[in-house]
């Protein structure tokens, strides 16, 4: 598997737990949140509008977000959103798993490099 | 700062989003474009280049509308109206209907020309349901109906259903021997003439019952005691009565227990009341009492008995039927059987919706195709409501898009819409239904004007009530009409195009699609209305069919029924007297022949036997009888083919006979058949076999059904036989109505103390005898004619339309040099294309109704392409008529009324 190719596959499987994990602390706009995970990722993650959006808001539907719009003086409005109360338990899960699967991982490879 | 949102926009078309939700993502998603296109120019990027980035985000150009399609698919909300919780449904249905009325109002000529549409579609079919509801799915209201059956006996490969009667020997040999049926009961239809000290006199149905009969039944008394096996046994002179008859004849007054009354003569007394709502065996022939079957009955011979059977569970009606067959057989091969009877078979029918009167055998098959036909115009009538509906909502997409505009969600315009059709469909339902219950008693008055029910006190009342389960079928068919009709409009009217539809000028939002499923309606219609023509056609035919190539002439024949029971004239008598009549008949100007005979052609009844010819003693032909006097066919204009006449010479010699072409052919084969002996026996009713020489042979004439082919005929010298003929038939020159005074008093002076029955004119015989006919192929002509008539409607309603839409278009055309026939020509050809795909539809549909109906009604003239090619003929003639107002409408459009047109 080339780099790209494997990253888009981790992508997908982390997707959805990098943006409730970025939202845990308070509510941000879409922007921002893709902003972050570049950032975050040293650009080795990035969300392009047409995939960030549509998970924005299948998180939305399934209850994990909830996005509002939100005016604020001279500036336009914008979408924020934030975690849930089932959000949260579905990333305290997934955190939980995606650590025990890191784990597992490392075990395998630090036994097989050792 | 760029506008992202048109990009976005297109990108989000395809998900087909309501207008609010669309908006939303668009606002959020520029807004992030926005940020990204600020950051990029900020970082140094040209605009272009932070343009192109940012432009980029967005990928391919339908990976959005992909990765939002599952999110986005069923995140369809209603939009909550203020002061309304969005979670109740039903919230904005008064709102709908309140609207869909002011929408009626508002345009009266649409709605009535909707509501009589409907009304008639809904109103056929309720009629024609009602009286099959009345005459085939009422259940007996008796215990497991469903176990019962009829046992009927027929001539083989008759397809009419049979007779019920039975000898007695017969009764026993199925009943002791079967182990199919777990009763069988005797239970007759007759008349009573019924009459007592307090009680006028009355004709009643009513039946002679065996003893287990009430018991197999369930039935129990209201008050008294029902008959049981003791009263058959004793022959007692009782009677048990149905609760209605105590009711309306004695007041419920529980004296009537003991009550002595007469039963056509015969005094039995009253011991029972039946359970209210039991009413016999029949559900058009309500029986009021019931006596015993007497020892004296047996004595009818072959037919003393009518059965009915209760099959034991598990036991199917074939294997019933094999069993009973076996029996019948043993029955009739017995030496002391008739062996008339050995030629008969066995049949079974279900009994559960009551025992084959002449109604049922008279109406089920025509009602059937009936009804099919009537589904049809129904189909027709939504198809041509639903284009009309769709025109109609075409011109209202403006409306539809300013509302969507106001936050109106699509699913909300849909059932708004669908509200409109469906109190569209509900209304014209209660309109039909009125129309069907006066069309109900109308038929059933026609029917029963035929011949088969004169004199029968059949309970037609039955027939035209319509009970729960007709309410149940019409708001089903209301409800399915309204879905149909409004689907396709309220399917267009919730994709109204707010963006498109708002543009001045603008086309409004009608899709190419749309277009083509408005006139797909047209074709459809055209499709359906072919097939009720074609069908119209074929039965027309059908009738002419039955009343030409009768075998002998129908016009000008005057027939008088006479009743000698009460004359006493002996044969002698009748003889001399009758020749008496014929004389001075034949001298009353304007007459030019008359005959005596025992039975006239289509009067009803018949006498049948089998015959072996000589040289042939092996092979027995069934054949017809019939007692005639000299110049029967001279008066009835039936041609001879060889020999002569019955003459005076004939009363002193030896037997002779006429025989019609087909018997002569079935009897003798090649041979003449002239000089040569032919011996029928067992003549219906009747025991002794004769030996007749024959002397004539006569062309085929009809004898009993129109509807059948002349069967092979015997007819016998009716003075040589001694017996006495009560058809007199007169030959006229001019209107037979004429000479009816005349041919009154000239009987009235030789046959003093005989009194005329009945006088009518051939062709009115024949018409009596053929009521069902005579009125299904006029129902099917009126059903065709409003099926092109609902075509024209259709099509000149699109039509009309397209024309006014194209306005601009030909405008135009027309300023730009194309004629009025070019005009014309494109109207012409549009409809003509309509027409013609509908004509390629129905084609075979009408070719497949025809064989259908071929299958149900034996003798139709499908093998003559007529009907069909004369409907198509009248569907090409409908299209033009339909396309000539618009046409013209279009040639005379002025370009530049045109062009400034909108």
């Amino acid at each position: 598997m080339d780099k790209t190719a494997s990253q888009v596959e981790w992508k997908k499987g982390s997707a959805e737990l990098l943006i409730l994990s970025l939202v845990e602390a308070r509510p941000r706009h879409g922007y921002e949140i893709s902003k972050l995970i570049e950032q975050r990722s040293g650009g080795t993650v990035r969300f392009h509008v047409a995939s960030l959006y549509p998970l924005l808001y299948r998180l939305e539907r399934r209850g994990w977000l909830l996005g509002r719009w939100v005016e604020k003086n001279g500036q336009r409005r914008r979408r924020y959103y934030r975690l849930t109360r089932q959000g949260r338990k579905v990333l305290a899960s997934q955190l939980r798993g995606w650590q025990e699967f890191v784990a597992g991982i490392n075990r395998i490879t630090e036994a097989e490099n050792a | 700062m760029p506008d992202w949102k048109p990009e976005i926009l297109r990108r989000l078309a395809p998900l087909k989003l309501s207008p609010a939700r669309e908006g939303e993502i668009a606002e959020e998603i520029a807004q992030h474009l926005d940020d990204q296109y600020e950051e990029l120019l900020a970082d140094g990027h040209s605009a272009d280049s932070a343009f192109r980035a940012s432009l980029d985000e967005l990928k391919d150009e339908d990976l959005l509308a992909r990765n939002l399609w599952s999110v986005e698919s069923d995140l369809y909300r209603e939009p909550i109206a203020l002061g309304n919780s969005s979670s109740n449904w039903f919230a904005g249905i008064l709102q709908d209907i309140r609207y869909a009325f002011r929408m009626m109002r508002k345009s009266p000529g649409f709605t009535a020309v909707a509501i009589l549409t409907l009304a008639l579609g809904i109103g056929a079919n309720t009629a024609i349901f009602t009286m099959m509801n009345g005459l085939m799915l009422h259940t007996l209201p008796v215990r497991d109906p469903g176990q019962l059956v009829e046992i009927l006996h027929h001539y083989p490969d008759d397809p009419e259903p049979g007779f019920n009667g039975f000898s007695w020997d017969a009764y026993q040999t199925m009943r002791d021997g079967n182990h199919v049926l777990s009763d069988l009961i005797i239970g007759s239809l007759n008349n009573y003439v019924v009459g007592g000290p307090a009680l006028e006199s009355q004709t009643v149905f009513g039946g002679n019952v065996g003893g287990t009969y009430f018991e197999t039944l369930g039935v129990q008394p209201a008050i008294g005691r029902l008959i049981g096996p003791q009263d058959a046994m004793d022959s007692s002179p009782v009677a048990v009565v149905s609760w209605s008859f105590w009711k309306s004849r004695f007041n419920l007054n529980p004296a009537i227990i003991g009550q002595k009354v007469t039963a056509s003569d015969t005094p039995v007394t009253i011991i029972g009341v039946t359970q209210r709502g039991f009413y016999g065996l029949s559900n058009q022939a309500q029986q009021d009492i019931w006596l015993p079957y007497s020892l004296g009955h047996r004595a009818l011979g072959d037919f003393a008995v009518a059965l009915l059977g209760r099959l034991k569970s598990g036991v199917t009606i074939p294997q019933a039927r094999a069993e009973l067959a076996t029996l019948f057989k043993t029955a009739n091969d017995r030496p002391n059987a008739n062996p008339f009877m050995r030629q008969m078979e066995l049949r079974i029918v279900p009994a559960g919706n009551g025992v084959s009167t002449p109604v049922t055998q008279m109406l089920s098959t025509p009602l059937t195709v009936l009804m099919a036909t009537v589904g049809l115009l129904l189909l027709l009538a939504c198809a041509n409501l639903a284009g009309l509906l769709l025109a109609r909502g075409a011109a209202r997409q403006h409306e539809l898009a300013v509302r969507v505009c106001l936050g109106a969600a699509r699913a909300r315009l849909l059932r708004q819409t669908l509200t409109e059709s469906l109190l569209l469909s509900l209304i014209g339902s209660a309109v039909g239904i009125f129309l069907a219950y006066f069309a109900a008693d109308r038929l059933i008055r026609l029917f029963a004007s035929g011949r088969f029910m004169m004199g029968l006190p059949v309970h037609f009342d039955v027939l035209k009530q319509p009970d729960a389960r007709v309410l149940i079928f019409t708001a089903a068919i209301a409800l399915l009409t309204g879905l149909l009709c409004g689907a396709a409009p309220a399917m267009s009217a919730s994709n109204a195009m707010p963006a498109s539809a708002l543009l001045p000028g603008s086309k409004i939002g009608e899709t190419k699609r749309q277009r083509l499923f408005g006139k797909g309606l047209v074709a459809a219609q055209v499709a359906i209305s072919l097939v009720l023509v074609s069908l119209a056609g074929l039965f027309v035919g059908y009738l002419a069919q039955l009343r030409n190539n009768l075998g002998f002439e129908r016009n000008n024949l005057l027939l008088v029924t006479l009743d000698f029971a009460k004359s006493g004239y002996n044969a002698a008598q009748f003889s001399r007297l009758s020749q008496e009549l014929v004389m001075r008949l034949n001298a009353i100007p304007g007459v030019t022949s008359a005959t005596f005979s025992e039975m006239s052609p289509m009067e009803g009844p018949g006498a049948a036997s089998f015959a072996a010819a000589d040289g042939h003693p092996d092979k027995t032909t069934a054949v017809w009888m019939n007692y005639i006097a000299p110049s029967y066919f001279e008066t009835y204009l039936t041609p001879f083919l060889a020999g002569r006449d019955f003459s005076a010479r004939d009363q002193a010699g030896s037997r002779v006979a006429i025989i019609n072409e087909s018997a002569a052919r079935n009897c003798f084969g090649n041979e003449n058949p002239i000089g040569r002996h032919i011996t029928p026996s067992h003549i219906t009713m009747t025991e002794g076999e004769k030996t007749f020489e024959i002397v004539g042979i006569v062309g085929d004439a009809k004898y009993k059904d129109l509807n059948q082919p002349a069967p092979p005929t015997i007819y016998a010298d009716l003075i040589q036989e001694g017996f006495i003929g009560s058809q007199l038939a007169i030959r006229t020159r001019i209107d037979p109505g004429g000479l009816a005074g005349a041919v009154r008093q000239t009987e009235a002076t030789v046959l003093k103390s005989v009194p005329i029955v009945r006088m009518m004119e051939m062709n009115q015989q024949i018409d009596s005898s053929i009521v069902p006919q005579r009125l299904f192929a006029a129902l099917s002509a009126g059903l065709g004619a409003l099926g092109a008539l609902l075509a024209v409607i259709g099509l000149y309603g699109l039509l009309a339309y397209t024309v006014v839409w194209r306005t601009h278009e030909i405008g135009v055309r027309i300023a730009l040099g194309a004629a009025a026939t070019d005009v014309m020509r494109i109207v012409l050809r549009d409809a003509l294309w309509m027409v013609c795909v509908g004509l390629a539809i129905g084609a075979p549909l009408a070719f497949w109704g025809k064989r259908l109906a071929a299958s149900l009604i034996p003798d139709l003239p499908v093998a003559s392409p007529l009907p069909i090619v004369l409907a198509v003929a009248i569907m090409i003639a409908v299209g033009l008529i339909a396309a000539y107002l618009p046409a013209r409408r279009a040639m005379r459009v002025d370009p530049m009324v045109a062009l400034r047109y909108e």
